[in-house]
């Protein structure tokens, strides 16, 4: 019944042959296999789980580390099908729930990762994999309080968890506490060291620190180890060509903003830091067309508010000797009341 | 040497021989080039006498004002030829009163010997009400130094008797510091200046924020409240008052175009920005943007912070402005800022560019990185180890007395200090300038000068709940100095406003004005000072009068304080 729920709820085709075998004897292996996936080692738990899934053919776990491989992979529907026969067969199992809902939520199906992540919580209030997701959920949606606590449980649970240490490093990074958010960070970098996010995170978090010649390093290793895929960071270059403009080097800062803009065009903040970049330069006019493109470009989230482009077009228009266009934006300056804030 | 001039107080250095002094100045590339910080500060309060506790008068919910305090002048106000210092200090709250001997400022007498007296009772100025900031000049040209000071409440002036007493003369000079309906201003810092160059200091003051305990919010969780922000207040207008020279002032404020620009303002400081011979005021406002008041030759000032750059970060946004200087750190003969802010948001450095534009020079400038972790107040661009290029310090401390619930914020920090690698970059020394530079506290007002006239740019720190430090520079370099001290005859008595342009003989060329203004809520030493690294001999010294008196010395010798009285007009 359930699995005809979830093929009702995911239009998943339920044609699959049972399992109800044991798993016995090969416990261990699965969960190194487990934690191979976790750490984002799918080659070797790839390979790790082709001789039990010889040998134990019936084994149901096997079903949920096969969908974890195909998710890994970028595989959603054969990752859907595994995960639907698994939760099927092992209804109480937490797990399957919380893979498949980060499946979902890889896929953007906020709706449907959120019921997930919610029922898998509910199953089994220790599940590391269901903490981490059900966390994340919830600051996603603005409970960040209550998703950095089940973040937290996560990683006390189940150090070796990258996804989790990561997303609560996240929080930090956001909460602007740099000293926790690089503990998080660290752990998730040293956990898998491909992910070229953490890695990026890592630098941002390490630069408020003063520790500068870390976040250069960490920089760069997001850059070497940037691939398309769950990892993808399509903003290292825009942060490390910030770092770089302020430790002075302008023409490597231009490169990376170069390629952040191509990367991310349709971003506002990218076209703005290249053209306060090109203001420093003195490149007044390749100045004044980014910045004129960052004013054209929408920034639902405001991340570079009026303040900000009008100050910046000012200054450009200014040093061009547009006066008009100088005293136009001066005065939007001036008329535009700073941010307000709640604490000082 | 011009026969106006008179050396006040010798220097030991001062016997060595100008062939030495030439001898020195051919390796002076190496004595100045080097990185190495021979930059130290001792305390001296211990054994100083100088017991002063800045208090607050905080109460649990942190009201904001128990942060805002305190400042410090250091002036001669007896004319001994030695600076004394004053402090303000806070009140009991919600009161606002001085309501015992914790909260009276204090003056210290100097006693030429590192010891001070305090001298407060005598002098008749532990002050009323909540007192933030204080500006020294002598106001009414009569030689000796008064006193201005800055409150929630209440301003004072105190005039200087010259018998070692001051009287409260605020309500006959009508500096009470009011707004046109009549309403007490929240005063925060003051500065002398001459605007309109007649001779006469006129005084401005900056003001903060429309606070009271009728309309205090509360921020932080219970037990843990932290200041709120300044944006949940509306701002309050700054206030010029001209100097009517019979012991008046008028409030000109409206005609002068600087009532109508609203912010929050902290830290003042004066420099002619523009070269035109008249004294343009920079205001640092707290989370709101900065303004550069332009002075249109006394006729009135223009607000020009948005066009020069300078009301903002590179960032387009403003800090939480705190301390400034204004002085010429680069030797390019053009005064540039140095403001101080809150951690996380960098200590903006705006560079003068000679053509109405400042640039942001914070990050090129070395000390982005740095800043970004410190919450400055007070703010001075001298040189302390006299190597003729002026260095940076910061007096630090978080606004919040709870602000380290912020793993990455401390209330308490110790001071910092910038040298200058002569490059247009500065590189903290403050871990190797001594344990004087060691010290946490909740750092506020400071001001500079010297205090021993040993030719080092001494400084003295007021802070929240601990004993004032008193900053003795004990750098190790063996440079030669020079501090000026003007004497108006047609300009002000003090010649504040004069500008010097002093030409070593190796060429450098260096530049400093005088003024008594700066940093967060002080008054700092009105004698101008000059590091002249190797050279023991000053080719040129050129004096620009506020009244427009030129006036130069040629050949003078260094490691002297010299007294320069303004000549009669050519």
């Amino acid at each position: 019944m359930r699995a005809a729920v979830l093929c009702f709820l995911f239009g998943v085709a339920a044609t699959w042959p049972a399992f109800a075998g044991s798993c016995s004897g090969v416990e261990d292996q699965l969960a190194r296999v487990s934690a191979k996936l976790t750490r984002g080692d799918v080659t070797g738990a790839e390979a790790m789980l082709g001789p039990i899934l010889a040998a134990h053919a019936d084994c149901p776990e096997n079903l949920l580390a096969q969908g974890r491989i195909e998710a890994a992979k970028g595989n959603a529907p054969a990752a859907a099908n595994f995960y639907v026969q698994y939760t099927d067969l092992e209804t109480k199992d937490s797990r399957g729930f919380a893979y498949f809902g980060r499946l979902f939520l890889d896929q953007r199906d906020y709706p449907k990762a959120d019921a997930l992540s919610a029922a898998a919580l509910e199953m089994n209030p220790n599940d590391p994999a269901s903490l981490a997701l059900r966390g994340q959920m919830l600051a996603m949606k603005g409970q960040q309080s209550e998703g950095k606590k089940l973040l937290e449980k996560a990683c006390q649970l189940d150090s070796n968890d990258p996804e989790a240490q990561y997303q609560l490093g996240k929080i930090f990074d956001s909460e602007k506490n740099s000293v926790a958010a690089v503990k998080y960070f660290r752990q998730a970098t040293r956990l898998n060291p491909s992910d070229a996010r953490a890695w990026d995170y890592l630098g941002l978090n390490l630069e408020p620190l003063g520790e500068l010649e870390t976040a250069e390093q960490a920089f760069r290793k997001a850059l070497a180890v940037n691939q398309h895929g769950r990892y993808y960071d399509g903003f290292v270059d825009y942060n490390y060509g910030r770092f770089l403009a302020k430790r002075n080097q302008l023409p490597a800062a231009k490169q990376h903003l170069d390629r952040a803009i191509e990367l991310a065009p349709q971003v506002r903040a990218v076209w703005y830091e290249r053209a306060k970049l090109n203001l420093r330069m003195r490149n007044y006019q390749q100045a004044r067309t980014d910045a004129e493109k960052a004013a054209s470009t929408e920034d639902p989230a405001h991340v570079i508010i009026g303040l900000q482009l009008y100050s910046l077009l000012e200054q450009i228009y200014a040093r061009l000797g547009e006066t008009e266009l100088a005293r136009k934006y001066a005065d939007l300056t001036r008329e535009t009341p700073p941010p307000v804030r709640g604490e000082h | 040497m011009n026969g106006c001039c008179e050396r006040i107080f010798p220097s030991k250095r001062a016997i060595l021989g100008v062939t030495l002094a030439l001898a020195l100045a051919v390796s002076r590339v190496d004595v100045r080039g080097a990185e190495t910080s021979h930059i130290r500060f001792e305390n001296g309060q211990k054994q100083s006498g100088v017991t002063f506790v800045l208090d607050n008068g905080t109460l649990p919910d942190k009201p904001m004002i128990d942060g805002i305090p305190g400042g410090v002048a250091l002036l001669d106000y007896d004319n001994d030829g030695y600076l004394d210092i004053f402090f303000t200090n806070g009140a009991s709250l919600p009161g606002m009163v001085k309501g015992g001997p914790n909260f009276y400022n204090r003056l210290y007498h100097n006693n030429h010997d590192g010891t001070f007296t305090d001298v407060t009772e005598r002098a008749g100025v532990r002050g009323e009400g909540y007192s933030i900031g204080v500006a020294a000049a002598d106001y009414d040209n009569d030689g000796r130094t008064d006193i201005y000071i800055t409150g929630f409440n209440r301003n004072i002036l105190y005039h200087n008797n010259g018998d070692g007493t001051f009287t409260d003369v605020t309500d006959k000079a009508g500096v009470a510091g009011l707004s046109s309906t009549g309403k007490k201003l929240w005063g925060v810092s003051a500065a002398w200046v001459d605007y309109d160059n007649d001779g006469k200091l006129d005084l401005f003051v900056s003001n903060y924020l429309d606070w009271s305990f009728a309309t205090s919010r509360v921020c932080g969780a219970p037990g843990k409240r932290i200041s709120c922000s300044p944006t949940l207040y509306q701002g309050e207008p700054n206030i010029l008052y001209h100097n009517n020279g019979d012991g008046t002032f008028t409030d000109v404020s409206d005609a002068m175009g600087i009532s109508q620009h609203i912010g929050k303002g902290m830290g003042v400081a004066i420099a002619d920005y523009d070269g035109d011979g008249w004294m343009d005021i920079f205001v640092a406002n707290d989370n709101d943007r900065n303004f550069l008041f332009k002075n249109r030759a006394g006729r009135g000032f223009d607000e020009v912070g948005v066009e020069s750059f300078v009301a903002y970060t590179e960032n387009g946004v403003p800090v939480s402005s705190m301390g400034v200087d204004f002085r010429d750190w680069n030797n390019d003969g053009k005064p540039s800022l140095f403001v101080t802010a809150l951690g996380g948001e960098t200590f903006p450095l705006f560079r003068n560019e000679g053509n109405g534009f400042f640039n942001a020079d914070t990050y090129a400038a070395g000390i982005g990185f740095r800043s970004v972790k410190l919450s400055g107040w007070g703010a001075g661009i001298y040189d302390f180890d006299n190597d003729g290029y002026k260095d940076l310090f910061s007096a630090n401390s978080h606004v919040s007395e709870n602000a380290d619930i912020d793993p990455q914020q401390h209330y308490r920090q110790p001071n910092a200090v910038f040298l200058n690698l002569h490059n247009g970059t500065f590189k903290d020394v403050s871990a190797e300038a001594g344990p004087g530079m060691q010290i946490r506290a909740a750092h506020r007002g400071c001001a500079f000068g010297d205090l021993n006239n040993d030719g080092k740019i001494d400084v003295v720190v007021s802070a929240i709940g601990s004993p004032a430090e008193l900053l003795y520079n004990t750098s190790t370099d063996t440079n030669h100095w020079i501090l000026i001290k003007t004497v108006g005859v047609k300009s002000n008595r003090d010649g504040i406003g004069t500008r010097i342009k002093l030409t070593e003989a190796s060429g450098l060329v260096q530049h400093n004005h005088v003024t008594t203004a700066g940093s967060y809520a002080s008054s700092s030493d009105p004698r101008a000072h000059f590091g002249l690294g190797a050279n023991a001999v000053i080719k040129e010294i050129a004096l620009k009068w506020p009244s427009g008196t030129e006036q130069v010395l040629r050949n003078v010798k260094a490691d002297q304080i010299l007294t320069v009285t303004e000549e009669s007009s050519r």
